[in-house]
């Protein structure tokens, strides 16, 4: 309970305090960033699937939003949801033959897969404009549509984890086969993780279309996965607040070297081994702020358990 | 387009000869994966490397074919080793969690390719039209068979065969295939695991250089010229990964695919097929053609 | 209660088990030794179903489990430790626990009146699950639940003496410790059949010690019928009453710790292939 309430002053801060038009745009993208960071690190930090090819479900949700508000003019909300809905469905299609694979064989697949979504965007004309572009959405991504789709979208997940869906996630991450001798039926385990995600990455892609007006196969290519999965694993593997934080501060990083734009993505790189070489389990390891925060608090909780 | 016998057999012969290019950066990359486990994603880079130093010292330094050549060989297989002891080395003595290797290979593979964008831009190159003997044998029916397409399979077919002697054939060869097969046992049995490593590194990335420079002439050089590798990936996990026959059957498989697809279908389905190739052969056999399976001790 | 019936499991020609039969009757409290290679480990691998026996049938409570998956056959009633150590390395030892105890199932069997074979329904234990929407909410029956899953997963803990570790990384903890986490993970899905794999693996005679009175404690107050694989002799001989040996992958002796200890086939097998385990 405390955790939502602190996530919903931060909120309301991100929301309500006066920025210029420039910070404004930054809250946005920390926003998108963080909700496919949890989309991504539901999956990879707390499911142990790593994946290099969730930019093509935020690709799916920014079409198919940008296509329903723009060709059948229906309004953002429920083209948001739809958005995040397509993903879900194409994740559990997708899901079903590919994630008995395990390991890198996972990865790569997810590679494949995620590169054919976006080369059937960019070859379907007709449809999605291919590589030109999909111009002309709708700028329904405000910073308070933004920061509250944000902060609902992190209460739910931090619930999640907080519950017998969250142990059964780490459990079939920790050891899968323990897992499934403990009574888990680990493929439908590893589909819930898959969708939970596609779900969080869709919706940031909806997001995405309305924040930029328009979007491009190229946006969702694998250096996109790639990076998706980079933040996660530079805030840490297993930890949830961490995947937030990681993603945001990536993203001002990002940000604030837009001016030598040529250096950015050395930058990146170097940081990335950086964080490899030297701290492996990233920001927090796997716990979360507040273990850092309270620890005496939950000893005591025990005890009165 | 139509099915005419001329096209099919120069799509063979196209498909021939980029197979070859993608077997030689395959079996660098499966070679890596059988001793370390991990998908090398800097494989690329080094590529890069290979081409970018045959491209200077043919142009900017003037040496000749041969010398630039060997220099690219050399630069890409020191890249490799360095990136292997700067980046890998310590995490591999830290943990034995190959994603944090996966990732730390990403990084080191975006930093290669933005040095080159930061240091000499990011405009194509192309290598002086002398570098290789550009012929071109017109075989029947309008089948054009070009000296590059011959070069690069021969070169291949060379720098393989030499990979598969100095495995079988020299001490270092068999430390390798010990290796792959349990590197752990292996450093036990008295093998200097961080030499061999270092080998293995310089071997696949003097292989990645060959396959760059092939690239920067059939096509052109640019920095991100090693996002090609993720087929060459492709190929090797098809192959079976680990498993050097596989890496080379899967990128021959792999270029007739590409070839046959961009003459019979369309040019814009090309990476279609690939990926869809890699996601069946992932579903119906993950270990690929001539992988192993390996099954876990409960 | 348990009945293998003939099993054989082989890999890729070899035999790692050859026509192996025997009944485990409820309540009881049966021990397997064997040399190392033996197929011990695989008879628990067959019966919890990571694997599928090549030939032969298992039952479990009058009914055919053979085909069924491992997760499953868990829900049945059939909880295991493991040899190499397998907990959920990364998450505390409470959660360990809490981990498995959400995983209860209640089966109920029902005579079908006219063919006269036995069903067998499987629903989650209304008091230890919730559904996803109250996971995403914590609304509901979330706060109880997780309440009761707490409490009955502490005493346990109790139980098995890491109630003051509650909050380690079970990665972290001393491998004794980890061993008798793998007990209490396993009983907190209350199990009717408990197989316990080498639980004495790696500890010194004072644990082992402990590990006895552990063994035969739970046994006795949470109603089991226990299986236990060792090749510490002494573990089993004290506290087992009904044993079989395995060499081979065949059975080769069956009866009660004096009947196999005086058994000359026994001997030979231990004497032959590792003296050192004979004590």
């Amino acid at each position: 309970m405390k955790r939502n309430i602190i996530l919903i002053i931060i909120g309301l801060c991100l929301a309500l305090w006066p920025l210029g038009g420039y910070q404004e745009g930054i809250v946005i993208l920390m926003c998108i960033n963080c909700v496919a960071a949890m989309g991504v690190s539901i999956l990879t930090g707390f499911t142990g699937i790593f994946t290099l090819g969730h930019a093509a479900y935020m690709a799916l949700g920014a079409y198919t939003t940008a296509i329903m508000t723009v060709r059948y003019g229906v309004h953002w909300l429920p083209a948001v949801i739809a958005g995040g809905l397509m993903a879900v469905i194409i994740a559990w299609l997708i899901g079903v033959p590919t994630l008995k694979l395990t390991g890198d064989y996972y990865a790569i697949a997810s590679i494949g897969l995620g590169e054919a979504i976006r080369l059937i965007l960019e070859n379907w004309q007709s449809f999605t404009r291919g590589s030109r572009g999909f111009p002309g959405i709708d700028p329904y991504t405000t910073r308070v549509m933004a920061v509250t789709i944000f902060i609902l979208l992190a209460i739910l997940m931090f619930n999640m984890l907080d519950s017998r869906l969250g142990r059964e996630l780490k459990a079939s991450r920790d050891d899968s086969t323990a897992a499934s001798l403990m009574g888990f039926n680990t493929p439908h385990t590893r589909m819930k993780a898959l969708v939970i995600s596609a779900f969080y990455c869709g919706i940031a892609g909806s997001m995405l279309g309305g924040y930029m007006s328009f979007i491009q196969p190229s946006m969702f290519d694998m250096m996109k996965s790639t990076e998706l999965t980079a933040v996660v694993v530079f805030g840490g593997l297993g930890s949830m607040s961490g995947s937030i934080l990681g993603s945001a501060a990536i993203t001002l990083i990002m940000e604030y070297f837009r001016d030598i734009s040529q250096y950015r993505m050395l930058i990146y790189g170097l940081l990335l081994v950086i964080i490899m070489v030297f701290r492996p389990e990233g920001l927090l390891g796997s716990h979360e702020v507040w273990d850092f925060m309270r620890f005496n608090f939950r000893k005591e909780a025990d005890k009165n358990a | 387009m139509a099915f005419t016998f001329s096209t099919l057999i120069q799509q063979i012969i196209n498909g021939l000869s980029l197979g070859s290019v993608y077997a030689l950066i395959a079996v660098g990359y499966s070679l890596v994966y059988s001793i370390l486990l991990f998908s090398n994603f800097a494989h690329g880079g080094f590529l890069v490397v290979g081409g970018y130093a045959c491209y200077f010292l043919l142009t900017q330094w003037g040496y000749g074919v041969a010398v630039s050549m060997t220099g690219a060989l050399f630069a890409s297989g020191l890249t490799a080793v360095i990136t292997e002891r700067l980046a890998y080395k310590p995490i591999r003595e830290r943990t034995s969690i190959t994603l944090y290797l996966l990732i730390a290979s990403m990084g080191v593979n975006i930093i290669i390719e933005n040095l080159f964008v930061v240091t000499v831009g990011g405009r194509i190159r192309a290598l002086p039209q002398n570098t290789f003997p550009t012929g071109v044998f017109n075989l029947f029916g309008g089948v054009a068979l070009s000296a590059s397409d011959i070069i690069s399979l021969v070169t291949a077919v060379i720098f393989l065969s030499l990979l598969q002697i100095f495995l079988n054939r020299t001490r270092w060869g068999l430390a390798i295939r010990a290796a792959a097969c349990d590197i752990r046992t292996a450093g036990l049995m008295g093998v200097n695991v961080t030499f061999l490593i270092s080998l293995v590194f310089f071997v696949a990335g003097v292989l990645a250089a060959v396959g760059g420079i092939f690239l920067s002439v059939r096509y052109s050089l640019y920095p991100q010229l090693g996002s090609i590798t993720t087929k060459a990936f492709v190929a090797a996990v098809i192959g079976g990964l680990g498993s050097l026959p596989g890496a080379v059957v899967g990128s021959l498989i792999l270029g007739l695919a590409e070839m046959l697809t961009a003459g019979f279908i369309s040019s814009q389905m090309r990476d279609l097929v690939v990926y869809s190739l890699l996601v069946i052969m992932l579903l119906i056999r993950p270990a690929g053609f001539f992988g192993k399976t390996i099954s876990e001790k409960i | 209660m348990l009945e293998l019936s003939h099993v054989d499991m082989f890999f890729g020609g070899i035999a790692a088990l050859h026509d192996m039969s025997f009944t485990i009757h409820k309540g009881e409290l049966m021990g397997i030794i064997g040399p190392n290679g033996a197929g011990k480990t695989t008879i628990f691998n067959i019966i919890s179903g990571v694997y599928m026996p090549t030939a032969g049938t298992i039952y479990f409570q009058g009914s055919d489990i053979t085909p069924l998956k491992a997760y499953q056959i868990n829900r049945l009633g059939i909880a295991r430790t493991f040899q190499n150590l397998r907990l959920f390395t990364r998450s505390t030892v409470l959660e360990n626990v809490m981990t498995s105890a959400q995983n209860r199932y209640i089966n109920t069997y029902k005579e079908e009146f006219f063919t006269g074979n036995i069903s067998r329904t499987n629903a989650p234990d209304p008091e230890s699950w919730y559904s996803f929407i109250e996971s995403c909410l914590h609304l509901g029956r979330w706060k109880k639940t997780e309440q009761v899953l707490r409490f009955k997963s502490m005493k346990l803990l109790e139980r098995v003496g890491l109630a003051d570790r509650a909050n380690q990384i079970a990665g972290t903890l001393p491998y004794g410790m980890q061993r008798r986490l793998e007990i209490a993970r396993a009983l907190a899905l209350s199990p009717k059949l408990l197989m316990l794999d080498e639980p004495a693996a790696g500890m010194n005679p004072e644990e082992v010690f402990e590990l006895n009175d552990l063994i035969t404690g739970i046994h006795k107050d949470f109603d089991l019928t226990t299986l236990v694989i060792e090749h510490h002799m002494d573990l089993i001989m004290k506290i087992c009453p009904h044993i079989i040996c395995l060499n081979f992958g065949a059975k080769i002796a069956e009866g009660s710790s004096e009947e196999i200890q005086n058994n000359p086939e026994v001997l030979a097998a231990y004497l032959g292939s590792d003296e050192e385990e004979v004590i």
